[in-house]
């Protein structure tokens, strides 16, 4: 059963962050939510995981639904270990057994296993990030939100980070929402994308990726493709073409 | 270097000390500092003294636990639930306010003398205990609490897990000064209440009989006794902070663990 926004309205005294947003979601799918900073991603976010209430519009089919989250910065606990970390996390699942697996597993597939018992300030960045989201993937949920979570690391970590998200992603496929600045980040990722305006928010299109995630090579003819029709989208046409929108 | 600073002040101090001595030019005012050291060594060769060093001892260990038991208590809660730090709040500031011989002497009527420096000293230190626990539950990551509830962390989990941790710094600062501060009330209420076996009744003893190089000496003990469970809190402590925060030594500890190749990026 898909999920739907509809008509979502939400504001905070008189500044209207979001107007009549609507998109629909896939089971098992990746939506990236694209837009300038400052838009009301995040309370996009808050919304669709029930932080917040909206204060007109409806969100179906995400009813008794389990979230997990991954954040902009790791949240990690620098008093433990890597697995100890994710061992918190899923303090209230049921079973030892269960919840040792889930943690071996992912933090194998996270490629962080040697580390497992690290702490945060022994890992690099790119490793916390790496642990941040190997903790949201073992944490058992049918809908993932990730909230900028690949932003704040240098291209190198950017790209093991998205690996290893389609890695992680791939054991499970929950429901992923993405909330991004980052065109490319997007595009690389996604299997829909829903443009937003500069706030009061609204969708200014959606696009849906059909390329396979192996085929997404940067550069090549069909993501560049995509990447005008997105351009496309956001206004950006003939204006420089600049991917990162935090400065817009 | 800090050392070589602090022998130099000890040494200046004593300096002075013999200086003013020299000046007063009476023994039974202001002993010189060689003087009080010879009645300190002829004390600590009399069963007396080390009788009174256990009792005070074990009155400032009794107070000192209690203090932090109740002080830990109370403040967790108060850090926690903003209507219980509302409910205490008028109770601590009371206590903290009233002067510590008014405390001692009321004691006097309610307790045992060997009691009356316990009761004295818990009552000033646990509300030291209590200020740092509830700032240290309070000082705690927001985002890491949002973290956790949204992972659905229990509650138990959360509090020995996060808030504990979070809080350990400041009740380990909170409770060197509450050690502190056990060991001045339950001396001074030894001298006013004087129980056996005290280094407080032992000072005041000697203060009767005109001793002034004793009242010195034993002061002097208090001193060093204090300084030295200080001292070894202090190692306590640096132990705690290793295990439950290493975030000072980050860059050290990455570029150590790069040179050995443990370090993967």
């Amino acid at each position: 059963m898909s999920m739907a926004i509809r008509n979502l309205r939400k504001s905070f005294g008189d500044l209207l962050v979001l107007d009549s947003v609507s998109f629909e979601m896939q089971p098992s799918s990746i939506t990236a939510i694209l837009g300038p900073s400052g838009c009301g991603k995040t309370t996009l976010l808050n919304i669709l995981s029930g932080i917040l209430a909206a204060d007109a519009g409806a969100v179906t089919g995400l009813e008794d639904k389990r979230f997990s989250y991954c954040f902009q910065e790791p949240r990690l606990l620098a008093w433990l270990s890597a697995e100890d970390n994710m061992r918190y996390a899923l303090a209230s699942l049921q079973g030892t057994n269960t919840i040792d697996q889930r943690i071996s597993r992912f933090l194998e597939e996270a490629g962080l296993t040697e580390f497992r018992h690290f702490r945060p300030h022994q890992l690099s960045g790119g490793m916390q990030k790496r642990l941040s989201l190997a903790r949201a993937f073992a944490f058992p949920s049918d809908i993932l939100l990730l909230d900028e979570a690949f932003s704040a690391v240098d291209l190198k970590q950017k790209i093991e980070l998205m690996q290893a998200f389609l890695k992680l992603w791939k054991d499970e496929r929950p429901t992923a929402v993405i909330v991004t600045h980052n065109m490319h980040d997007a595009l690389f990722l996604a299997d829909q994308i829903v443009v937003l305006s500069q706030r009061p928010a609204h969708v200014r299109g959606i696009l849906q990726i059909n390329t396979p995630h192996e085929a997404r090579l940067f550069g090549s003819s069909e993501l560049a493709a995509y990447e005008q029709q997105l351009y496309g989208l956001l206004g950006f046409i003939g204006l420089d073409q600049d991917t990162n929108m935090s400065s817009n | 270097m800090p050392l070589a600073w602090r022998l130099l002040g000890i040494a200046c101090f004593l300096v002075a000390w013999q200086a003013a001595s020299s000046i007063v030019k009476s023994e039974l005012i202001l002993p010189p500092p060689p003087i009080v050291l010879k009645a300190l060594a002829t004390l600590s060769t009399t069963t007396k003294f080390w009788s009174s060093v256990s009792g005070s001892l074990a009155r400032v260990l009794e107070s000192f636990l209690l203090s932090i038991a109740i002080g830990l208590l109370s403040g967790f809660i108060s850090g926690i639930s903003q209507s219980a730090k509302a409910f205490l709040s008028p109770f601590i500031t009371g206590v903290r306010a009233t002067p510590v011989l008014a405390l001692i002497l009321l004691a006097m009527f309610w307790f045992p003398s060997s009691q009356v420096p316990v009761f004295s000293a818990v009552l000033m230190a646990f509300p030291v205990m209590h200020t740092s626990a509830e700032a240290g539950i309070r000082s705690v990551d927001q985002n890491l609490l949002q973290m956790s509830r949204l992972f659905h962390v229990p509650k138990r989990v959360m509090l020995w897990r996060l808030r504990v941790p979070s809080a350990l710094p400041y009740i380990l600062s909170g409770a060197k000064n509450a050690l502190g501060l056990s060991w001045k009330v339950v001396v001074a209420g030894e001298v006013l209440s004087q129980p056996r076996m005290a280094l407080g009744s032992a000072m005041q003893e000697s203060r009767l009989m005109l001793e002034t190089a004793d009242v010195f000496a034993w002061a002097l003990v208090t001193i060093l006794l204090c300084g030295l469970s200080e001292y070894l809190f202090g190692l306590l402590t640096a132990r705690a902070n290793l295990v439950y925060l290493p975030i000072a030594p980050q860059a050290d500890a990455r570029s150590s663990m790069q040179d050995q190749g443990k370090y993967e990026e």
